[in-house]
């Protein structure tokens, strides 16, 4: 009886496997060159982009990537698909299926490189790398270019951060201490991110630290400069942990889960939220400065960082080259004033920061008195982030390891062995 | 054992649960040494098997018409010449599938099988992008060709063995079966194999192949800098296993363990807390004289009507620095900075644990109800008549009973505690983070949390798939351990 069992399972596992096998099988050449999923072979044919976007602009990109299409000639067959998918998480997306993602994709700065090992991202033509340069203010080169190559469109030029605050409870705003002061004395809160490597250099960049990394062409990291450990990263570190000793101090850089708020450090994306919230007592201005362990006052520092489009690879030089011009549109002067139009997003397109509406703006005014202060952000590895930087502020916002009482000796080894992991990303 | 029966009743309660306790522990390494005395035997009686099935097929050779013979090369011949079609041909058909796709994909997966790939992906001139060998797709069409050719080995073994069986009957002067018969077998006395054919197809193809994917991945380096389909990844031996037991430096050795013991101390306090605070709650609407039974079930019962996914969130916030709890003993001013219920490891880690509680006690207690309601209460009144309390009447009648009926409940909820993602993912996310911990893992991080944040936040494939081998290795032991010693295993009959 037994064999019959497995004769009746074999009949079902070969009959099923031929089934998935010419699934798996049907792209594959010869030389097994393009080993495609079933999703991508059949996409091939029809004359589809898909594009990927955060959920607030789906439709105003539909729209604008449809009026595009419709008005060129030789465009007039594609058709786009635009679905909503989070800056945050299409790179995680694209890099898990990247044959199957989106052609076109909007994603933050920080994912660059992650992109890049993973094979994402189509580098620019000189010719376009070119237009991007001449089309994008200065800083924004910085975000997309990566080695000696350009591999992204940059979207918006807002991704910084700044201070939001109730102009009820904080006397003044150019202080830290005054801040928190007056937030424990209303009874509000004041939130800083120690848990992000995006906002700890508001410090460590305030007292002249640095943390740089370098990248070959190919995305990977090859030099790391980092000087946490020092007598200005031990300043930095101590006014951390002096802030987050205030009652008033809580971890977080969005407003949408934030309660009772005095003041925020958060950026132009949460513009419209913090209005709303705050009301009349709505205001914002560039960050405070606070007087470190050593007598001295510095200015809070930071990172200005993108927004950017990207292609994806193709195999078909025809659907490259609508990509890239649609990409080109959409990243374009006239549809980054129309973004900013809708939804207030900031432009990185030198035109459009030329707009009446764009100089007068009050967060990207904000942003702008605090840009002078911002370190353009580069290239850094995903390990810098999460879990290195992640878990320093986690230490400091826990309270266990350190208190305001810690010797410098203490600070400095905890200091030295995140920048060692740091830098041992570059190392590899 | 009877004596030793009577001397366990002679000893105080303490005693006896020290002699329990040492004597589980004593009687590990007899059991790990039955149990390796079982391999063995296995083995041997393997490759005894093997032996006899080799003479098998050569006696069939030896003693078999031509037809046999030329069977051995074209499967189904022999069946086919005696006229039962039904079987040769799909035999014959089987063989034909076989090479065919040996052919256009076995053959060219398998062969690079070896080394995953050697073909890299580059931007061609134009910008287009040519797409090289793709190692995750050689890997997994690599082992599905091994499964098909063990597979066809086999087919091949009752190919022979059919044709074997066949001569036998043709000579002892019996009749063949007809292939009406013989199909018509599939509805009527086969009638399992025809409905078990889709499931098993469908547990191979989407829990078995993978399984096993998963265990060849963490002998590879498929990892961040080696991702399909643009880079190509490679076997590495054992050294990702090497990487997760090695102690300082960028080792996981450390984080290894402290995450296995967080993972087993949550499970044990998860499980037996929940156990008896559910039993507990049970016996107390249970009791004489409490009014609105249904009321406080129905209550409590209202906690799982809401899915976990948004009572966990919700209660996740609550307790956040800036949560509602926060807020409210502020105001009152009972704290003067929020109680860091989130950020301190240990208040983290209790915090969990009693949340957990309103979680498991409504579940315990709708399962122990019934049971406790079953318990013959003849033996209470016997029990009060000889003057016992109710703490002696719970210890000596319900708490055996109830660990005899729900010990394989108590053993699965074990384990399904050390896998459970939902409440750690959910309401700590693993956090709070140190630097003393390395690979992402956080101080509330179970092994399957840690795993989950490996493959997605880190793209960490092969030190995930080390990860789970090693949960699959803990929920193993401890089950199989622990099964074999439950009351409700050993002694079926013994509350009958």
């Amino acid at each position: 009886m037994k064999k019959k069992v497995l004769s009746m399972f074999l009949v079902a596992a070969m009959t099923a496997s031929m089934v998935v096998g010419c699934g798996g099988g049907n792209g594959d050449s010869g030389d097994g060159t393009e080993g495609g999923s079933g999703t991508s072979s059949s996409k091939k044919d029809d004359k589809t982009i898909t594009i990927w976007v955060a959920d607030e602009v789906t439709e105003f990109t539909k729209t604008q990537a449809e009026t595009f299409l419709a008005s060129s000639d030789e465009y007039k067959d594609w058709k786009v698909q635009v679905e909503s998918v989070g800056e945050g998480d299409a790179a995680g997306n694209v890099i898990t299926d990247v044959q199957g993602a989106a052609d076109i994709f909007g994603f933050a700065q920080d994912q660059v490189t992650r992109l890049i090992s993973a094979g994402g991202l189509t580098p620019l033509s000189d010719e376009n790398a070119a237009w991007v340069k001449e089309q994008n203010d200065a800083n924004s080169l910085s975000a997309v270019t990566v080695g000696d190559k350009v591999y992204a469109y940059p979207m918006t030029a807002d991704n910084g951060y700044f201070l939001y605050y109730d102009s009820s409870v904080v006397t003044d705003p150019t202080s830290l201490e005054q801040i928190l002061a007056d937030c424990e004395a209303a009874g509000k809160n004041f939130y800083f991110d120690v848990e992000s490597g995006w906002y700890q250099p508001a410090f460590f960049f305030a007292t002249g630290c640095t943390c740089e990394y370098e990248t070959d062409d190919a995305g990977k990291y090859i030099d790391c400069t980092m000087d946490y450990a020092s007598a200005n990263g031990i300043v930095a570190m101590r006014e951390m942990i002096d802030m987050v000793s205030s009652s008033a101090w809580r971890q977080g850089s969005s407003l949408s889960s934030a309660t009772d708020v005095g003041a925020i450090v958060d950026g132009t994306w949460d513009s419209s939220a913090a209005k709303k919230m705050l009301g009349d007592n709505f205001a914002c201005s560039k960050l405070p400065s606070f007087t470190g362990s050593d007598g001295n006052t510095y200015q809070m520092k930071g990172f200005t960082g993108y927004k950017l489009m990207g292609v994806k690879p193709q195999e078909n030089a025809d659907k490259l080259k609508v990509c890239t011009d649609l990409v080109k549109f959409l990243t374009g002067a006239e549809v980054q004033l129309a973004r900013y139009q809708e939804l207030g997003w900031g432009p990185s397109n030198l035109e459009a920061q030329q707009d009446s509406a764009v100089q007068e703006d009050v967060a990207l005014t904000a942003l702008r008195d605090q840009m002078q202060y911002m370190v353009p952000q580069g290239q850094y590895p995903d390990g810098y982030w999460d879990p290195e930087a992640k878990a320093f502020g986690s230490d400091i916002e826990g309270k266990e390891k350190y208190s305001a009482s810690s010797a410098d000796e203490e600070l400095m080894a905890a200091l030295q062995a995140f920048q060692d992991k740091c830098i041992s990303y570059a190392e590899q | 054992m009877k004596e030793d029966k009577n001397e366990l009743y002679a000893m105080s309660g303490f005693e006896r649960f020290k002699y329990k306790f040492v004597h589980f522990f004593t009687g590990i390494p007899s059991a790990i040494g039955n149990l390796c005395k079982k391999v063995g035997r296995g083995i041997g009686s393997f490759f005894k098997w093997l032996g006899s099935d080799l003479k098998d097929i050569g006696v069939t050779f030896a003693e078999g018409d031509w037809k046999t013979r030329l069977s051995f090369l074209i499967m189904g011949f022999g069946p086919i010449t005696r006229k039962l079609f039904a079987r040769g041909i799909a035999f014959l058909a089987l063989e034909v599938l076989f090479i065919v796709y040996m052919a256009t994909i076995g053959v060219e997966y398998v062969s690079q099988f070896g080394t995953l790939g050697t073909h890299t992906s580059g931007f061609n001139d134009d910008g287009t992008m040519s797409y090289g060998d793709n190692s995750f797709l050689i890997l997994l069409f690599g082992l599905l060709t091994i499964i098909f050719i063990v597979a066809f080995i086999l087919l091949w073994r009752m190919n022979i063995r059919e044709n074997r069986r066949e001569e036998l009957v043709l000579k002892s002067g019996k009749q063949l079966p007809t292939n009406g018969s013989d199909l018509r077998s599939l509805l009527d006395s086969n009638f399992d194999k025809t409905l078990l054919a889709l499931p098993v197809a469908g547990v191979f193809i989407f829990t078995v192949l993978p399984i096993i994917f998963m265990i060849c991945v963490a002998f590879t380096n498929y990892d961040f800098d080696h991702q399909a389909p643009n880079n190509l990844f490679t076997w590495v031996g054992f050294e990702n296993f090497k990487n997760m037991f090695s102690f300082g430096g960028a080792g996981f050795g450390h984080t290894f363990y402290k995450v296995l013991g967080w993972t087993l101390v949550w499970a044990f306090f998860a499980t037996f807390l929940n156990y008896f605070a559910g039993m507990a709650v049970a016996i107390l609407i249970n009791k004489k004289g409490v009014k609105f039974k249904k009321l406080w079930r129905t209550i409590l019962v209202m906690t799982i009507a809401v899915p976990q996914f948004v009572s966990l969130l919700y209660v996740s916030k609550m307790f956040a620095n800036d949560g509602m709890l926060n807020a409210y003993f502020m105001k009152w001013g009972w704290v003067s900075s929020p109680i860091p219920f989130w950020t301190n490891a240990t208040l983290a880690r209790i915090t969990i644990i009693v949340i957990n509680l309103w979680v498991g006690i409504p579940y315990v207690m709708l399962i122990t109800t019934g049971i406790l309601m079953n318990i013959p209460e003849d033996l209470y009144e016997s029990a009060r008549i000889d003057g016992a309390n109710a703490f002696q009447m719970f210890r000596k009648i319900t708490l055996p009973y109830m660990l005899f009926v729900t010990g394989p409940y108590l053993l699965t909820s074990f384990t399904g505690n050390l896998n459970n993602f939902n409440i750690i993912f959910l309401l700590s996310g693993g956090g709070p983070y140190t630097t003393d911990l390395t690979g992402g893992a956080g101080r509330t991080d179970l092994l399957v949390t840690w795993l989950y944040k490996m493959t997605l936040n880190n793209t960490n494939y092969c030190m995930a798939a080390v990860i789970g081998i090693a949960v699959f290795v803990a929920t193993a032991v401890i089950s199989l351990v622990v099964y074999n010693i439950l009351p409700s295993v050993k002694d079926e009959e013994g509350f009958q």
